[in-house]
């Protein structure tokens, strides 16, 4: 009985829930994903990857969300175009065999109106992992250009590499843990 | 002393030892057993070598400078510089150094063509006029033997003014293959970039920009 009401009331949630949510396209132009990784203890390298595409949904009353956020793994940037080619090459992204690089997240969590968590799996080399996205940013606004609400902010995460199975040089020093800086801007559809 | 910028969009210096831009056996640090035997048996020359100004030349794939800025509020929009040359001078013993670093503006990159066109233009950095900015510092900070700031002059648009970059982490290390002294670190500083003269987009971009450094130099 009690758990036929819960169900019950989860459903009509829902139903409120989906009529409010809204769906936001990501805005490429203010939408990047740069890692950084330490060098030999030296120094931080970063990177970024330039061709992404995506959508989230919001739904702001019932503080819900998903989200489904790619990228190509063969637009990885560094600035050091034979560090491009050695990121893609297959000791890392092997991006000739799996080029997207998939985000995908069905729970966020929200600090009063703004979301401060986002957690779901991260797919890379074909295989999947929980990760959850913090922000250390968020905020909502109307771009005055387009005259339309966009939603975004600052995220970041670390992730081990070795998990999604690219141990390359991890025996002479090369780190296992990457910092992810994410920056997100989508637009109302 | 210091290396002719490239001209945006040519080759860079091929990869050295086997052609792996990062890490690879070739550029492995000494293994640390055998860089404290070497350390022990070399701490004398090693102390006399250090009791003069050593150079060192900037390696361009480990040496970037990004920056952040704050759009509309809410997230952070970044670039960087592709192109950065330069040479920086260390005493360890007397904690002192200088540096001298020239960065091609027209080698800036944000992942975003338009906006590289944008930032290359009359209204931010004017490449085509002001093709070089520059830092200059014969300020180092130390704390003990930990350097902690570099403190200069930073040259965008001809327009110089003071700059102090905190060191976030600063050390030096020993390769092998190459067998050569790397030293680096990472770098951060803000300034309001009105203060050069690039108001494009204020108040919706924001005026401060955090800038981000890369470097690694290795001894000449």
């Amino acid at each position: 009985m009690g758990r036929l009401l819960l169900t019950g009331l989860i459903a009509t949630a829902a139903s409120i829930a989906h009529a409010e949510s809204v769906t936001y396209a990501i805005d490429p132009s203010h939408t990047f994903v740069t890692f950084e990784a330490n060098h030999f203890g030296t120094s931080t390298l970063r990177g970024r990857f330039d061709r992404k595409d995506g959508a989230v949904m919001i739904d702001k009353a019932a503080k819900t969300g998903k989200a489904e956020i790619s990228v190509d793994a063969n637009s990885v940037s560094t600035g050091v175009p034979a560090l491009d080619t050695q990121l893609k090459g297959k000791d890392f992204l092997n991006a000739a065999e799996f080029s997207r690089v998939t985000f995908s997240a069905d729970k966020f969590s929200f600090s009063g109106d703004k979301v401060s968590e986002v957690a779901g799996t991260l797919t890379l080399l074909g295989k999947t992992q929980p990760v959850t996205l913090k922000a250390t940013h968020y905020n909502c606004y109307l771009n005055p250009l387009i005259k339309r609400e966009t939603c975004g902010g600052d995220f970041e995460t670390t992730i081990t590499r070795s998990r999604f199975g690219m141990p390359y040089g991890l025996d002479y020093g090369l780190p296992d843990d990457i910092h992810l800086l994410i920056q997100i801007e989508a637009i109302k559809q | 002393m210091m290396t002719t910028p490239r001209a945006p969009g040519t080759a860079r210096d091929p990869p050295r030892g086997s052609g792996l831009a990062w890490g690879g056996p070739a550029r492995r640090p000494a293994p640390v057993a055998r860089a404290t035997l070497l350390t022990a048996m070399l701490g004398g020359a090693a102390l006399l070598a250090h009791a003069v100004p050593q150079s060192y030349a900037i390696d361009p794939e480990q040496t970037h400078i990004h920056w952040e800025l704050r759009h509309f509020g809410t997230s952070t929009s970044r670039g960087r510089f592709d192109d950065i040359s330069g040479n920086i001078t260390l005493d360890r013993e007397a904690r002192r150094g200088d540096a001298s670093i020239t960065i091609a503006t027209g080698s800036v990159s944000t992942g975003f063509g338009p906006y590289d066109g944008v930032v290359r233009g009359p209204y931010v950095l004017s490449t085509t006029a002001y093709p070089k900015a520059y830092f200059v510092s014969n300020r180092f900070v130390f704390e003990g033997d930990r350097l902690t700031a570099v403190e200069g002059v930073l040259t965008l648009r001809d327009i110089g003014r003071a700059l102090t970059l905190r060191a976030l982490r600063f050390s030096c290390r020993t390769d092998t293959e190459p067998a050569r002294e790397v030293c680096g670190g990472d770098f951060e500083a803000e300034f309001p970039r009105s203060a050069y003269e690039v108001t494009h987009s204020l108040p919706f971009v924001a005026d401060k920009v955090r800038v981000v450094i890369q470097i690694e130099a290795a001894r000449r």
